[in-house]
C-alpha cells in the first residue's frame, strides 16, 4: 500500500481512533472514580457542616479547597443521607431554573452573570448582602438574595426572580458551599485575592 | 428528483428559517448587555440565550440531515429506504421545535421536580429542550441512520464516504442520550455532558462535515471519488486523533484529574493542524480550477469553510488552549468568541454552501451567480469578524481584570464588565451582529431568486436561437 | 500570570498559528502560479512563525516543556504544505509547474 492508496489512509484513520478511544476509555474510568461524591477531589455531600476555605498550596502552585473545622449550614447538622438529599434538590433547582443560561459552573454555562464555582465564599455575601437583607449568616443572605433577587440589586445588570421557595432556596445554597469544596486545579486562581502586577 | 432530495429541500428550508430565529436571539441577548433593564422579569436573557443555542444546534443539525437527504440518493442510485416515515418525521421534527419554542418564551421555567425535566426545561446547556422533546429527537435521528442504512443495504453498495457516515452517524447518535440524564454531582455531569458537546462539534461534527465535503467537492469541482475518499480518511485520522484526547482541554476545571491539564491541553493544541491541511486542500482545489467555477457561491462558501474552520477553531482555539491561558480565560467572553467563529467556520459556511450547491441543480441553472450572493457573503462574514473581534476585545479585559488581576469574586467581574474596552467591544458586538442580520436577510433573498431568472431566461434564449 | 503576561502570551499563540496559516496558504498560492516570489514569502512567514515560538520561550511565563512542546510543534509545521502539496500532487497525478 502507498501513500496514494486511500485504503493507506483508511488503516491510518481506523487505528489511529481505536488507540484513542481505548486510551480514553482507560481515563474515564479513573476519572470518573476520582470524582464521585466522596472522593479527594469531589468531597461527600456532607463537607456542608464544615468550614471550605480556598488558599495557596506551595506543593502545587495553586489554591486548592481546604475543608475545615465544623460550621453548620443553616444551624443544622446534616447526616450524609440528608445533604444527600439537599444536593439532589439543589441541583434540580439549578437546572428546572436554567441558571446555567446565565452563570457558569466550574467556567461551564453562560457569560452574562457571575461563575458560581466559589460563590459560597465570595466577599460580597458579607460586605454587601449581609447588610442588605439584614441577615445574620452569609447562607441566611444568600437565601434572601435568591429568593427575592429584584429586592437586592446590586449594579445595572440585575438577576431575575425566578420564584425559589424557600426550601429550593436552602438547596442551592447548600449546593454552591458543596460546589466550593471541589478541587478544580486551581480554578479560578487567586479567588478573592487581588494581584497587582509589579 | 428522488422523494429523499425534495425532503432535504425541506429541511433546508427548515434549517435555514431557524438560522434567522437563531439570530433574532442573538441580537435580543446582545442588547441585554447595552440595556439590563430590558424586558426585566419578563423575558431576560437566559431565554433569549436558550433559544440562540438551541436554535444553533438545530439549523446546522437540520442542514446536515437535509444534505444527506440530498446526497444518499445520488451516491447509492435507488431512492432512500423508509422515505415515507422520514417525510412524516419531518413536520413532527419541525412541530416539537416549535413547541419547545414556545413554552421556552412563554412558561421559560419550571419548579424543581421532574415534570419540569419532562415538559418545560431542563437547563442544561444546549440541550436545555425538555426530554419529551429529546426523546423525539432521538426518533428522529435513529430514523435518519436506519435511512441511510437500510438503503446502502438494500442497494448492496458501500462507498467509502458511507462508511465514514455510517460509522460516524452510531456515535453521534449514542451521544445524545446525554441529553437525558438529570445527575447530582456538577464534576460527573459535566464529565459526561462535554462528550456529548466536543464529541459533536470537535469529533463527530467534523467527520460528518467532512463527508459532506467530500461529496460536495466531487460535484463542484469534479474531483475524483478516489482522492476524496483518501482526503476523507486523512481528515478523520488528524481530527480524531487530535480531537478525541483534545476533549481534556474541557477537563481542566471540573474536579476531574490534574492529569487532564498536560493530556487536553497537549492534543488539543494539535487540533489546528488538521486544519492547517484543509486549508492547504482548498488552496489547491481552487486553485487547479483557477477559481472557475459554475457556482460561485457554493465554491466561496466552501472557501470559507476552510479559512473560518482553521482560524476560528485553530488560530482562536490554541490562543485559549494551553491551560496557563486557559486559567484566565475560562468562562468569559474570549470563549464566546471563539464559539461563535468555530461553529460559523466549520460548519455555518458549510451547509450554506450545499445549499446553494443543491439550488443550482433543482433549479437547473447552469451559471450561478449574480450579485445578491456577493452581498450575503460579504456582509455575513464581515459581520461575523466583527461580532468575534469585539468579543476578544472583551474577553481579553475580563481575563486580564476579572480573573488575572481580580480574583474572579463578583467585585471583579464588575469591574471588568464596566471597563471601558469590554463596554466596546460589546457594542462593537451588536453592531456587526445587525450587519450579520442584515447579510442574513440578503442570504435569504438571494437563495428565494438566485438560478430563477437564468432558468426564467433560458427557453426565451432557446426559441430565438 | 500577570494580565500583561496573559495578554502578550495569548496573543503570541494566536499569532503563532496564524502565521503558520499564511504559510500554508502562500505556500500553496506560490505552487500554483510557480511563482518563486510567493514561495519565499511563504517561508518568511514559517519564519516569522519560528521568531514567535522563540518569542513565546523569551518572553511567557509557560512551564519549559510547553515551551519544548510549541517549538517541536513549529518544526511539525514546517512540513505540512510542502508534504500536504506532494500527497495532493500525486493523488490527483496532476502536477503543478515549478520552477
Amino acid at each position: 500500500m502507498d501513500i496514494e492508496d486511500p485504503r493507506f489512509w483508511r488503516a491510518g484513520a481506523i487505528s489511529t481512533t481505536a488507540v484513542m478511544l481505548v486510551v480514553l476509555g482507560f481515563l474515564t474510568v479513573d476519572s470518573l472514580a476520582l470524582t464521585r461524591a466522596g472522593s479527594v477531589r469531589v468531597p461527600g455531600y456532607d463537607v456542608i457542616n464544615q468550614h471550605i476555605d480556598y488558599t495557596y498550596d506551595w506543593s502545587r502552585g495553586f489554591d486548592v479547597p481546604v475543608i475545615g473545622a465544623p460550621e453548620p449550614l443553616f444551624a443544622d447538622v446534616y447526616t450524609l443521607a440528608q445533604a444527600t438529599a439537599l444536593m439532589d434538590r439543589g441541583k434540580l433547582v439549578i437546572q428546572s431554573r436554567a441558571c446555567i443560561d446565565c452563570h457558569t459552573f466550574f467556567g461551564n454555562g453562560a457569560y452574562y452573570a457571575p461563575d458560581l464555582t466559589k460563590a459560597w465564599l465570595d466577599p460580597a455575601w458579607s460586605q454587601i448582602w449581609m447588610p442588605m437583607t439584614g441577615t445574620k449568616t452569609r447562607a441566611d443572605a444568600m437565601v434572601e438574595f435568591l429568593m427575592h433577587p429584584d429586592r437586592y440589586p446590586t449594579w445595572t445588570r440585575r438577576m431575575p426572580d425566578l420564584h425559589l421557595s424557600r426550601d429550593e432556596a436552602r438547596a442551592v445554597v447548600a449546593y454552591l458551599k458543596w460546589m466550593s469544596a471541589v478541587d478544580t486545579n486551581g480554578f479560578p486562581a487567586h479567588f478573592g485575592h487581588i494581584q497587582i502586577q509589579n | 428528483m428522488y422523494r429523499s432530495q425534495r425532503l432535504a429541500l425541506r429541511y433546508f428550508t427548515a434549517a435555514i428559517a431557524l438560522f434567522g430565529v437563531m439570530v433574532v436571539a442573538g441580537l435580543l441577548s446582545a442588547v441585554y448587555y447595552l440595556q439590563p433593564s430590558l424586558l426585566y422579569n419578563v423575558f431576560d436573557f437566559q431565554m433569549a440565550k436558550i433559544l440562540h443555542i438551541n436554535t444553533l444546534v438545530i439549523w446546522l443539525l437540520m442542514g446536515f440531515i437535509g444534505a444527506v437527504y440530498w446526497f444518499l440518493p445520488k451516491e447509492l442510485g435507488r431512492e432512500v429506504v423508509g422515505i415515507r416515515l422520514a417525510e412524516v418525521l419531518f413536520y413532527v421534527f419541525v412541530a416539537a421545535v416549535l413547541v419547545v419554542a414556545a413554552v421556552f418564551v412563554v412558561v421559560q421555567t419550571g419548579k424543581s421536580n421532574q415534570f419540569s425535566m419532562w415538559f418545560i426545561n431542563q437547563g442544561r446547556k444546549y440541550v436545555e429542550a425538555p426530554r419529551w422533546a429529546a426523546a423525539g429527537i432521538v426518533v428522529v435521528v435513529l430514523t435518519f441512520v436506519y435511512n441511510v442504512t437500510a438503503t446502502a443495504w438494500q442497494a448492496r453498495k458501500m462507498t467509502g464516504i458511507l462508511w465514514v457516515l455510517i460509522l460516524d452517524l452510531i456515535p453521534l447518535s449514542v451521544l445524545y442520550l446525554d441529553a437525558f440524564p438529570q445527575m447530582t454531582n456538577m464534576s460527573q455531569d459535566l464529565y459526561w455532558w462535554w462528550w456529548l458537546v466536543h464529541m459533536w462539534v470537535e469529533a463527530t461534527w467534523e467527520v460528518l462535515i467532512g463527508c459532506l465535503m467530500a461529496w460536495t467537492l466531487m460535484e463542484l469541482m469534479g474531483t475524483p471519488r478516489r482522492v476524496v475518499e483518501a482526503w476523507l480518511y486523512i481528515e478523520v485520522m488528524l481530527v480524531l486523533g487530535t480531537g478525541i484526547l483534545g476533549l481534556g482541554h474541557h477537563y481542566f476545571w471540573i474536579g476531574t484529574p490534574q492529569y487532564w491539564l498536560g493530556i487536553g491541553g497537549f492534543f488539543s493544541a494539535l487540533e489546528p493542524l488538521p486544519l492547517l491541511g484543509m486549508v492547504v486542500h482548498a488552496i489547491y482545489d481552487a486553485g487547479t480550477h483557477h477559481m472557475k467555477t459554475s457556482n460561485r457561491p457554493a465554491f466561496y462558501w466552501v472557501l470559507a469553510e476552510a479559512f473560518g474552520n482553521f482560524i476560528g477553531a485553530g488560530v482562536w482555539g490554541f490562543m485559549m488552549t494551553l491551560p496557563q491561558i486557559n486559567l484566565y480565560s475560562h468562562g468569559t467572553q474570549w470563549t464566546v468568541s471563539h464559539g461563535h467563529f468555530a461553529f460559523w467556520g466549520a460548519y455555518g459556511c458549510g451547509v450554506i454552501a450545499i445549499v446553494y450547491l443543491v439550488l443550482q441543480q433543482t433549479r437547473k441553472a447552469t451559471e450561478f451567480g449574480g450579485q445578491s450572493w456577493k452581498w450575503g457573503f460579504g456582509l455575513l462574514n464581515v459581520g461575523l469578524l466583527g461580532m468575534v473581534g469585539g468579543l476578544l476585545v472583551a474577553g481579553i479585559v475580563q481575563a486580564m481584570y476579572e480573573r488575572a488581576q481580580g480574583g474572579s469574586t463578583l467585585q471583579a467581574f464588575v469591574v471588568a464588565s464596566e471597563n471601558h474596552w469590554f463596554q466596546s467591544g460589546m457594542y462593537a458586538r451588536l453592531v456587526f451582529g445587525a450587519l450579520f442580520a442584515v447579510g442574513y436577510a440578503v442570504l435569504v433573498y438571494d437563495l428565494l431568486r438566485i438560478g430563477r431568472r437564468v432558468s426564467a431566461a433560458a427557453p426565451a434564449q432557446l426559441s430565438t436561437a | 500570570m500577570s494580565e500583561t503576561a496573559l495578554a502578550v502570551t495569548a496573543a503570541l499563540l494566536g499569532l503563532f498559528v496564524l502565521a503558520g496559516g499564511a504559510y500554508g496558504l502562500i505556500y500553496g498560492a506560490g505552487m500554483l502560479r510557480s511563482s518563486l516570489l510567493m514561495r519565499r514569502t511563504a517561508v518568511a512567514c514559517y519564519v516569522s512563525q519560528l521568531l514567535v515560538a522563540a518569542l513565546v520561550c523569551l518572553l511567557s511565563p509557560l512551564s519549559t516543556a510547553w515551551k519544548v512542546f510549541l517549538v517541536c510543534s513549529a518544526v511539525a509545521y514546517g512540513f505540512i504544505p510542502p508534504l500536504m502539496w506532494r500527497l495532493l500532487e500525486s493523488m490527483h497525478r496532476q502536477p503543478t509547474r515549478s520552477s
